[in-house]
């Protein structure tokens, strides 16, 4: 659940999302479920030669399991909370 | 995992419904007749109706009984509303199809002619409503939908990014065991020390249980003096 909550903070801000077909969606956090789907608004694809069809596109849903990445937002990845978490949540507390 | 099914078979009078697998809990979400099926590069495919179950995402041709769509939403890596003229006509609902065929797999194995197979390989699939402002809703369901359907447990452990995510944390674990273990081997002098304890502790131990055995066969002694005197 870690990660989920992480991106619930992130909603509103601008992320890279990579999939596993490496396409690369850059855009606007609107949601994340406990599954790790993903919506993205204003969205535009980094690569649009390689993926025409995607040049249209505005707003998607990304299957969690097809993320490869997420890049954050520098500012908006406090590294000392995040690793404090992550041990946490190693430990099972 | 397979992407795209053809689905020759259905049920009821008329078009006819996409059999549900009712045992296993599908149910039908959301109808939307007058639907065309763009399927990769192909040309659309009309008319034809819109199921979306609580599994599956099926499309049936209204005029061939025999000819059919479906993918599993397990499948449904991406979903999208489309409205730019330039990249479609319409606007439609688009979606990436994860067909589960690696890069580098599909050119050696391309030769089979089956339809099955050739379905196999689309990646992208369009919906395209004959009522445009249908499309939002689509998108929803299909989100909805999305969720309904997450990666199966067994599936987790190998694919699942949730997987992923535990992993790095148990990477995360074995980081702290192993700094653990070197700092230990880093004190050789400490652990050999440690050795050494332990050995007296039980030398301790034994000569406790000698001691104690001698003080009972003193008090056995002793009682047994006690009668001798």
């Amino acid at each position: 659940m870690l990660f989920f909550s992480y991106f619930k903070d992130m909603v509103g801000r601008e992320v890279t999302v990579e999939l596993k077909n490496d396409l690369a969606i850059r855009g606007t956090l609107h949601s994340v479920d406990q599954y790790l789907n993903i919506k993205l608004e204003n969205t535009r694809v980094v690569d649009e030669d390689k993926y025409p069809h995607m040049r249209s596109v505005r707003n998607c849903f990304i299957r969690g399991s097809v993320v490869r990445y997420v890049q954050l937002p520098p500012d908006g990845v406090d590294i000392e909370l995040l690793h404090d978490a992550t041990r946490r949540e190693a430990r099972g507390g | 995992m397979s992407g795209l099914k053809f689905v020759a078979e259905r049920t009821g009078d008329g078009a006819g419904q996409p059999f549900l697998d009712t045992d296993n809990g599908e149910e039908l979400m959301h109808v939307q007749p007058g639907t065309a099926v763009v399927l990769g590069s192909r040309p659309p495919e009309s008319p034809g109706t819109l199921y979306i179950t609580s599994k599956q995402v099926v499309w049936l041709s209204d005029t061939d009984r025999s000819k059919g769509y479906a993918v599993d939403f397990l499948a449904v890596s991406l979903h999208a509303v489309s409205r730019d003229p330039e990249a479609y006509r319409d606007p439609c609902l688009y979606a990436q199809i994860d067909n589960g065929v690696e890069d580098g797999e599909s050119e050696g194995s391309s030769d089979e002619g089956d339809v099955s197979s050739d379905l196999s390989r689309i990646t992208e699939l369009r919906l395209v409503p004959s009522d445009p402002n249908q499309v939002d809703t689509l998108f929803q369901i299909f989100c909805d939908c999305a969720e309904l359907n997450p990666e199966p447990i067994e599936e987790e452990e190998e694919h699942n990014w949730i997987f992923s995510a535990d992993q790095l944390e148990n990477h995360e674990a074995e980081e702290d065991s192993e700094w653990m273990i070197s700092q230990n081997s880093t004190h050789p002098i400490g652990r050999s020390n440690g050795d050494h304890d332990l050995a007296h502790n039980v030398l301790q131990l034994q000569i406790n249980d000698q001691r104690f055995e001698d003080a009972e066969e003193m008090d056995s002694d002793s009682k047994n003096g006690h009668h001798h005197s």
